[in-house]
């Protein structure tokens, strides 16, 4: 060190030091531009999600071009096959259940393609229902609540516990406690909520709408505490000095809300909605674990279930699972661009 | 954010250079951890099987095991899995599927063992065992019983660990109650009833004691209702699902389905009937109504036990386990062979008047389990010796009054010591009534679509049995989709 600041390293030496490839690479970092920095930092990102999620997608859908992947020999190259025979109908004896969530339909000769039956009168079904059912009313309870925690008073920390804990409990543990609530055995809920008819008095957790119901339920207890915390940050972002001036001026508390929350707070809200219905469009540890997918089936029930034995069949349901999600997303994300949310 | 790496108005303090040295030896270290765990126990052989199993074994089988040839040297760690033996099943697919070297050896049902042998998933022990022992299994195992461990080749993939039988349990000081004596019981022991005498005797024996309701058994949306309790009552009634026993292992496609006909029909309304609340158009005339718990629908083994055990039912239709749990928990009004009797399944029809070959009179589903190796066990001599261990009269024997596994060999099964209480504890009285079940076990199907026709199958008989659907609509139903599924 002290060679190189009395001027005593040759020539040649300081010459092979600035020209090294470790210096290089050092200039070419040093010279990069903001984005092209940031871009280069995500790169390891984007890698590691090209491994764990595409890679496993472009599989999926490979393996869901071949039938027999789990039998004794080489696996059979089918082309679309499996998806072929899952909208017809013709794998429908392949999947749990015979829940239907639809009246009974005949197939159409003159449209024999799309047979709306088995998973597509199930799975589907109950994967969309739960869905907007789910969805919209944890935003609507999350919403109140992030508005609650958003005011100033005495006791906030214990009420803002209070609303995270339901969402800190495990899926699997939160469905035993709903298992349990329901359960012969053990549950006390039954009887009052099927004296007001809600659910059935006997066989409860077995019967479908009972059982669709209260897996909704209990994910609208769990899940409005994460919307309201998204809701809460987009909340607590909005300038309190717009509220001062509309105070000024004479905006009542409806008036502020319609004018300056809920315009400011939407982008936040938008962006719940859409984590919220990517996740319950996968929904599967809570009916496991509160019923089965032979009671309510799913999407990601169709997908687990069938993988054991039909691994071809199974990767074409998540692969179309995938799509549906894929779809719905873009679908979301399309009209928030919109509305320039 | 400004374009010059401010934020803030700080200047930020942190060179790329440090940042990105920082964040890689991070992400090395933590992925070294990743890699690196723990690898505690990692000599000892892996045996895999359900936490509850575990729980009553861990103990007891290490100990038989040395006593009966195994070198102390070998030691044994248990891999705990979920109960449920369908969730085994699915487990062991994906773990023998990856091609991992643990578990070395796991507990199978007899169930799905040969979906494991088609599969190719688990070890040839005609190849891996010796002689000697391979003639022991092939001469003094139940053939029955083992050949639900072969592939049509008759190579042994598992060897026989216990065979089990269901048997009604009965509460017999609430029979007592009810004028039935000692030598009653002796004769049930051994004599099994028609389902109408048994119900008849159990809406007596609730009317004359303290017992909340009859009958408790599992009839959950679950695999054991499909294998095992469904399939007693419809074949005590003459019934088939795939026309008799000779059609349980296939082929698919070409036998029978025989589910819409007056036999299942039959067992049904009366399973019905047992678990009405009221009199209906559906319930049995011959059959007197609500003897069974309503929730019996949403039981399966413990919720069942549970009311049983503890002296709200008279009657329990329940696996051999059920005695040393009862009996050896004080917390239980049922202290021993006084209190708990055990019978035979009843039976719908004689035997040989079914519709069906092997159907009619008494039936206990067989179940049962195995031992299977790993095929990549990275230490088959050990997991081998341990099976040599495994197959030794006294291994069974102390696993019979261990846990009440019963021998998988005739002549153990026969044997005085199988009786004798000081030998094998309490279940050692009811080895007469257990024998009588075996004589009459049925196989449950064992075909690659089992596994989906068990939800299938186990839906239809739930919905029926709790009233969604007429028997006639759920055999009807059932019907077309069996054959979907084979189809």
């Amino acid at each position: 060190m002290s060679a190189e600041t009395d001027g005593q390293v040759p020539a040649a030496e300081q010459h092979s030091r600035r020209s090294g490839p470790l210096v290089a690479v050092t200039r070419w970092l040093e010279n990069l531009g903001e984005t092209a920095f940031a871009y280069l930092l995500l790169t390891p990102v984007f890698l590691l999600l090209g491994s764990i999620a595409l890679y496993p997608l472009l599989r999926t859908f490979e393996l869901s071009l071949y039938a027999n992947v789990l039998g004794a020999g080489e696996p059979e190259f089918v082309g679309f096959q499996n998806y072929v025979e899952m909208f017809t109908g013709a794998r429908n004896a392949d999947f749990p259940g015979s829940t239907t969530f639809l009246p009974a339909t005949e197939t159409s000769s003159s449209f024999p393609f799309i047979h709306v039956d088995g998973w597509l009168r199930s799975a589907l079904i109950v994967t969309l229902l739960f869905t907007v059912v789910s969805v919209f009313f944890e935003t609507i309870i999350g919403f109140g609540q992030a508005l609650v925690l958003d005011q100033e008073f005495r006791g906030r920390r214990w009420v803002r516990a209070a609303i995270i804990i339901p969402w800190a409990i495990p899926i699997v543990i939160q469905g035993m406690i709903f298992y349990l609530m329901f359960h012969p055995s053990t549950g006390f809920l039954t009887p009052y909520l099927s004296s007001i008819g809600l659910v059935a008095g006997t066989n409860t957790l077995n019967d479908p709408w009972s059982a669709l119901l209260i897996v909704t339920v209990a994910d609208i207890w769990k899940t409005s505490a994460f919307m309201a915390l998204l809701i809460l940050a987009g909340l607590q972002s909005i300038d309190r000095s717009l509220y001062d001036v509309a105070k000024v001026a004479g905006a009542t508390k409806w008036q502020q809300f319609k004018m300056i929350t809920f315009p400011l707070v939407l982008p936040a809200v938008g962006i719940a909605i859409l984590f919220r219905t990517i996740d319950a469009m996968r929904i599967y540890g809570l009916i496991d674990s509160v019923s089965s997918c032979t009671v309510v089936p799913s999407l990601s029930c169709m997908v687990v279930e069938t993988f054991n034995t039909a691994r071809g069949l199974s990767s074409a349901v998540a692969f179309v699972t995938a799509a549906i999600i894929g779809l719905l997303v873009t679908i979301v994300i399309i009209q928030q661009v919109r509305e320039g949310i | 954010m400004s374009d010059n790496g401010t934020h803030g108005g700080h200047e930020a303090n942190v060179s790329r250079r440090t940042f990105v040295a920082a964040a890689g030896a991070a992400g090395t270290a933590s992925l070294a951890g990743c890699i690196y765990g723990d690898d505690e126990d990692e000599d000892a052989v892996v045996i895999s099987m359900g936490s509850q199993t575990i729980e009553d074994v861990e103990d007891a089988m290490p100990d038989l095991l040395y006593e009966n040839g195994l070198d102390e040297d070998i030691d044994i760690r248990f891999s705990s899995q979920e109960d449920d033996s369908g969730e085994q099943r699915d487990h062991y697919l994906s773990v023998l599927e990856a091609e991992e070297s643990e578990p070395d050896l796991m507990m199978v049902d007899t169930g799905w063992t040969n979906i494991l042998i088609e599969r190719g998933l688990i070890a040839n022990l005609s190849e891996e065992l010796d002689d000697e022992t391979l003639d022991l299994i092939d001469n003094e195992y139940f053939d029955a019983f083992t050949d639900t461990a072969r592939d049509p080749d008759g190579d042994l993939f598992g060897l026989p660990l216990f065979p089990d039988y269901a048997v009604m349990y009965y509460n017999k000081n609430y029979a007592r109650d009810a004028g039935y004596d000692d030598d009653d019981f002796e004769q049930w022991e051994t004599e099994p009833m028609s389902w109408q005498e048994w119900a008849e005797l159990t809406e007596e024996i609730v009317e004359a004691s303290d017992a909340e309701f009859g009958f408790a058994t599992q009839w959950d949306i679950y695999e054991g209702t499909a294998c095992c309790t469904w399939n007693e009552v419809m074949t005590s009634w003459g019934g088939a699902y795939f026309g008799g026993e000779e059609n349980l292992a296939g082929p698919i496609g070409e036998r029978p389905v025989t589910v819409d006909e007056e036999e299942f029909i039959e067992g049904l309304r009366m399973m019905y009937t047992f678990a009405a609340e009221e009199e209906d158009d559906e319930t049995h005339d011959d059959f007197p109504v609500g003897i069974a718990s309503p929730d019996i629908t949403s039981w399966d083994e413990e919720p069942a036990r549970e009311p049983f055990s503890s002296g709200d039912a008279a009657m329990l239709r329940n696996w051999p386990y059920v005695i040393p749990v009862t009996l050896g928990d004080d917390d239980y009004p049922l202290n021993d062979e006084d209190d708990l009797g055990a019978m035979p399944i009843p039976y719908g029809v004689e035997e040989g008047e079914g519709a069906y070959e092997g159907t009619g009179g008494t039936t206990s589903a067989q179940g049962g389990w195995h031992i299977a190796m790993n095929p990549n066990t990275e230490r088959q001599d050990e997991a081998l010796q341990i099976m040599q261990a495994m197959t030794e009269d006294d291994f069974n024997l102390g696993m019979l009054e261990v846990i009440a596994w019963l021998p998988p060999k005739p002549e153990l099964f026969d044997d005085e010591e199988a009786t004798d209480e000081d030998a094998v504890g309490d279940i050692a009285h009811y080895m007469d009534t257990l024998r009588v079940s075996g004589e009459g076990a049925m196989p449950r199907p064992v075909t690659d679509q089992w596994p989906t026709q068990v939800d299938i199958i186990a839906e239809r008989v739930n919905q029926a049995v709790s009233g969604d659907e007429t028997p006639e609509e759920s055999a009807e139903q059932l019907q077309e989709q069996l054959e979907d599924s084979e189809a």
